[in-house]
């Protein structure tokens, strides 16, 4: 899978803070995170599933270990170049506040594209559009729109730059099952369409059997992995988990 | 509770920081105002005591309603004999004719001994006068030596028994210093120079006759006494009055003078506070939307209303008492250092910095006062805030509907317009209506400026929409998305501007009315003036008559002339000099007129008086009451002559005024055109023994004019400008709680890839936005109330209308920079802003 990995982690570690206070959010990862894939990352509450989004997508810079970004290592890189990594190489999808308020759902997706100065692919965004279903809510306003849309507007702008890879942190944790089921089937539809990469954080097995591949994460660690998942593969994974109790 | 309040505001001590300094600089312009006319007022003061030390008894004449040159009443002049009358009363130590008028002295650089615009003052020397006192040399004994103050012989770079030469009552002459005084107190600036009683006499009280005894008491004998005792041997109509009367009127007198500086530079610093008012709403209103969750949290766990509404007017009274308090110390300094520029323009202010009770009381109460009442409808706000409000994620209230402020608005600016223009429009301008129409545009444009924001901003932004297109529109986005704040932080920008354009307009008018009138009227090649008190002697018009290629002089003097309804301005001119030198439209009558005795009167005079040819006045001429004055003629109101009210014959100026007051005030000469350099040099030879008299032609005759008009000018654009920076303090402050509000979004757009760069540029322009909206509104407002101004005052002469379109450019472009320079602590701010952890902040 190795030359397959359009993103990895190598001996990943992140600790924070000092002395007593010291956490180990993330404890040496290392994973590849497959081209034209999509991964779930799952674990407990405070196991570093955020951390490691993070340090993926260049937001946060680890303590030890590196980063590569479709073969391209992140550390050492300055804010500018940093800046136009996450420009140019990377989408995200937050949980929650993932737009501009003052912005129109359209410029909200074509916003990584315009800050670039770039020109917006005609072709490319109203395929993304009418995948995401937003086509006639283009002139709205995030507060004229559900948090449901909302997210589905954030997924277009993640995808519009054509991003090497997409991070989403657990972008359906505030909505209900069926708007999470929309937006997942679209995660889904642009891995199988259009090859995107995406690594997605979630708390819910249904969401995870969307992937084409589970990590679970405890403690900062890396503990198990799951090809080809389905919720109640998962659910089950999980229950064991939760029989064998937490190591610490 | 107490504990919360200054949580509050340690939490928050940047934009409180801010806003202090707001608070602090009006009040720092209030006090250091207060501070300086206390040091003036001591400066007089104690000149006044010490002047009023050897009088003990005052005789004078009667008092007349006319002025002299100086502004101060005439008095009927008393006949010199009175001395032996009064000194005969028992009682009497010593009697002292008051002679006096101007003396300049020539410096060791050959020109004249002066302190910028302070007089230049000559007396008689007294032997027994106690408040003089010889430090050096020996007292004057006749003509051609003087006495002269230590101050004034320092200036001048000479010493004690140095010969250099003086004009004394416009008398050129050579002098020796024989000595050298004390007077016992500062002179403001103001040169003394003492002649022996004899010359003084002659010089100044040619005619036999002085304004006023100064009588001194024997030991034990109180001035009231003594002042009985001598009304009994004065001729009726004397005044007798005593020492504490006299102080008491110059106290007074000089008062009133300072009183007017003192209420020019309040209004200044009241506008100053006035702005800063809206900054203190302003930041209150976003502390307070800001921390709605928190207070509404304090309210959940059971704070009542009132707390809440306590808590954060408690934050505002602890922020305009330290404001205040840092204010006052540094108008303290202020005052110094006005102190230091008034001195160079002549008047030395001795009076120390004197922080009065009352000063510190006015500036602190005004400054906590404002700041409170700027506060209480935010607090109230505050204080509203549903203890539920804690449990919303989108705890900000939007910002409510501005339409309806737009309409209240533009009815307000309406009735402002439909007030103003029949004030102004008319043939009389009527002041009353042009500043309630004037209030109410203003503050209907306050009212209606958040409705306004939108179209407005939308036009500032289109250059940097096109230019930087989404982090531009992002800008502009930002500059509306909260209409009233933006309005609010515009509005303060806008009344200082409005003020200063529609001075420039104002100003601008007036010189190119000026120089238009001038360019059209004078048709003298030269003109004579002279500077400040003193006039230029007859003689040399006499001499100026009779050089070269010299075909008209016209000599312009200021007759004193007073009706029973208030003084006007007169002068006595030959009404055939006079239209040689200058173009005048007569409008009923004859100039000719003048020369039968009667009077004419200017057109705006007549207006104002119902004047008519053939009426008969009766006014006091001079020192002579009960003239009466025929008008013979009506002339169109003339700037090169001054605009005066009325032209006198000279035969009348002969008679009325006393010999030592006689002189030019302007002299116009005109040429065959045939050597006008040589002329030039020729006359200028002959007003050089009179030291400040100046020869120009029209041109600079028109600039020296303008330069009186454009002093002012720059003065009240200096005071301005405080406003102006207490406003660009507004906009950093509420970019600053902006950019705190927006946290989350900047670490969006900066996850999504916006740039330091583009969010610094993001920034600049919404400031800028900010700052351009408030200067068009200003200059908007200030074009308004500038042309209604020169349109009320076209019958006064301001008949060209100017706007001084650079200086508009200028404040625009400035007022843009401003928003630049506003921008850079916030924009700092936002990009030190680590991406993730405002991503992740609520
Ligand atoms: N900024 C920080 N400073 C100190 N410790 C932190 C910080 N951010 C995270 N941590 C700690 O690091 C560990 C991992 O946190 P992280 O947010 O990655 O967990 P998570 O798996 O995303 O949890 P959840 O499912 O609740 O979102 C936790 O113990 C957390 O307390
Ligand atoms: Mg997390």
């Amino acid at each position: 899978m190795g030359a397959e990995a359009i993103a990895r982690a190598i001996d990943l570690e992140k600790v924070y803070g000092q002395g007593e206070a010291q956490v180990k959010a993330l404890r040496g990862v290392s994973v590849d995170f497959g081209r034209g894939e999509m991964t779930a990352i799952m674990g407990p509450s405070g196991s570093g599933k955020s951390t490691l989004m993070h340090c993926m997508a260049a937001l946060d810079r680890p303590t030890g270990g590196d980063v590569e970004i479709d073969g391209v290592p992140v550390r050492g890189l300055k804010d500018k170049a940093l800046t136009q990594l996450r420009r140019d190489r990377l989408g995200f999808i937050f949980q929650s506040f993932n737009l501009v308020p003052t912005l129109t759902a359209r410029e909200n997706i074509t916003l990584p594209v315009d800050i670039a100065g770039r020109k917006v692919d005609q072709e490319w965004f109203d395929r993304v559009v009418d995948t995401v279903g937003l086509r006639d809510r283009l002139s709205h306003r995030p507060t004229e729109l559900s948090g449901g849309q909302q997210q589905r507007v954030a997924c277009a702008r993640a995808l519009v730059s054509r991003p090497a890879i997409v991070f989403a942190d657990e972008p359906t944790g505030n909505l209900d099952s069926r708007a999470s089921a929309e937006i997942l089937s679209f995660l889904q539809n642009s891995v199988k369409e259009f090859g995107q990469s995406i690594v997605i954080v979630t708390h819910d097995p249904v969401a995870a059997g969307y992937a084409d591949r589970v990590l679970f994460l405890a403690d900062g660690e890396i503990v198990d992995e799951m090809v080809d998942p389905t919720a109640d593969k998962v659910l089950e994974r999980m229950r064991g988990f939760d029989a064998t109790g937490r190591r610490s | 509770m107490f504990k919360i309040t200054v949580k509050g505001i340690f939490t928050h001590r940047l934009r409180f920081a801010l806003t202090a300094l707001a608070v602090c600089l009006g009040v720092t312009l209030v006090a250091g105002t207060l501070v300086l006319s206390g040091s003036i007022t001591r400066t007089f003061d104690a000149i006044v005591e010490q002047t009023a030390a050897g009088t003990d008894v005052q005789v004078r004449g009667a008092q007349l309603e006319t002025t002299a040159v100086d502004g101060s009443k005439q008095r009927e002049p008393l006949p010199l004999s009175l001395e032996k009358k009064i000194e005969a009363v028992d009682g009497v130590a010593r009697v002292a004719p008051d002679m006096s008028g101007t003396a300049i002295l020539v410096n060791k650089d050959g020109t004249a001994t002066r302190n910028g615009g302070a007089p230049n003052l000559g007396f008689g020397y007294d032997p027994d006068d106690p408040t003089i006192r010889i430090t050096s040399g020996r007292a004057p004994e006749k003509k051609g030596e003087v006495l002269v103050d230590e101050s004034t012989l320092e200036l001048a770079g000479l010493a004690v028994g140095d010969t250099t030469k003086a004009l004394i009552q416009n008398d050129p002459q050579n002098v020796t210093i024989t000595g050298v005084f004390t007077f016992g107190s500062s002179l403001a600036g103001a040169t003394l120079v003492l002649l022996d009683e004899q010359t003084a006499e002659a010089t100044w009280a040619p005619d036999g006759e002085v304004p006023s005894f100064t009588i001194g008491a024997d030991d034990g004998v109180s001035q009231e006494t003594l002042r009985d005792r001598i009304a009994q041997v004065v001729p009726a109509g004397t005044e007798v009055v005593t020492g504490d009367v006299v102080y008491q009127e110059q106290k007074d007198s000089f008062g009133t003078a300072i009183g007017f500086i003192t209420t020019f530079l309040l209004v200044f610093a009241l506008i100053a506070v006035f702005v800063g008012a809206f900054i203190i709403a302003n930041t209150f209103s976003m502390l307070v939307a800001q921390r709605t969750r928190e207070l509404a949290l304090l309210r959940a766990v059971g704070a009542s209303r009132g707390q809440v509404l306590r808590v954060v007017l408690g934050e505002a009274a602890i922020l305009g008492l330290t404001g205040s308090v840092v204010g006052l110390g540094l108008g303290i300094l202020l005052a110094a250092g006005l102190q230091a520029v008034v001195k160079q323009s002549g008047l030395e202010i001795t009076g120390g910095l004197p922080v009065t009770v009352s000063t510190v009381v006015v500036s602190l109460l005004i400054g906590l006062v404002v700041t409170m009442l700027s506060a209480i409808f935010p607090a109230l706000r505050a204080s509203r805030v549903a203890p539920i409000a804690a449990l919303r994620d989108d705890a900000q209230t939007p910002p409510g509907g501005v339409l309806r402020r737009g309409i209240i608005g533009l009815v307000l600016v309406l009735a402002g317009f439909a007030t103003i223009l029949p004030g102004s429009l008319g043939d009389k301008p009527q002041w009353a209506l042009v500043g309630v129409g004037a209030a109410l545009l203003l503050i209907g444009l306050l009212v209606a400026a958040p409705w306004l924001t939108r179209p407005v901003v939308r036009l500032i932004g289109i250059p940097y929409t096109a230019l930087y297109g989404t982090v531009g529109r992002l800008a502009r986005e930002n500059a509306l998305r909260n209409p009233r704040r933006t309005a609010t932080t515009a509005s303060a920008l806008m009344i200082g501007l409005a003020l200063m354009s529609s001075v420039g307009v104002f100003a601008s008018s007036a010189n190119a009315s000026v120089s238009d009138i001038v360019d059209s009227e004078l048709t003298a090649d030269y003109v004579l003036s002279s500077g400040g008190f003193t006039m230029i002697p007859t003689t040399v018009a006499d001499e100026v008559t009779t050089m070269q290629g010299v075909t008209s002089v016209a000599t312009i003097r200021s007759a004193p002339v007073q009706l029973a309804d208030g003084s006007v301005f007169a002068i006595a001119a030959d009404p055939r000099a006079m239209t040689e030198n200058v173009k005048l439209d007569v409008v009923a009558g004859s100039l000719d007129s003048i020369d039968a005795g009667d009077v004419v009167v200017s057109r705006t005079a007549a207006d104002d008086r119902g004047w008519k040819v053939g009426d008969t006045l009766t006014a006091e001429v001079g020192t002579r009451k009960n003239q009466s004055l025929t008008v013979g003629g009506i002339i169109d109101d003339s700037q090169a002559l001054n605009n005066p009210n009325m032209i006198v014959p000279l035969d009348l100026y002969a008679k009325t005024v006393p010999a030592a007051q006689q002189g030019d005030f302007l002299l116009y000469v005109k040429s065959d055109g045939t050597n006008t350099a040589a002329l030039r040099s020729q006359l200028e030879d002959v007003v050089k023994p009179f030291l400040v008299v100046s020869v120009q032609d029209g041109d600079e005759f028109a600039d020296a004019q303008a330069a009186q008009i454009n002093s002012l000018l720059y003065l009240i654009y200096a005071l301005l400008a405080l406003s102006v920076l207490i406003a660009v303090l507004g906009i950093i402050n509420t970019l600053a709680l902006s950019v705190f509000e927006r946290t989350r979004e900047i670490g969006l757009l900066r996850a999504v890839g916006m740039s330091r760069r583009q969010l610094r540029r993001m920034i600049s322009a919404e400031s800028v936005s900010t700052a351009v909206f408030g200067a068009v509104l200003g200059m908007a407002l200030g074009l308004v109330l500038g042309l209604v101004l020169q349109r009320a005052l076209v019958s006064q002469g301001l008949e060209t209308l100017s706007i001084p379109w650079l200086t508009l450019a200028i404040v625009l472009v400035s007022s843009a920079l401003a928003g630049m320079v506003a921008a850079i602590i916030p924009a700092w701010r936002a990009v030190r802003l680590d991406v993730l952890k405002a991503i992740t902040a609520d």
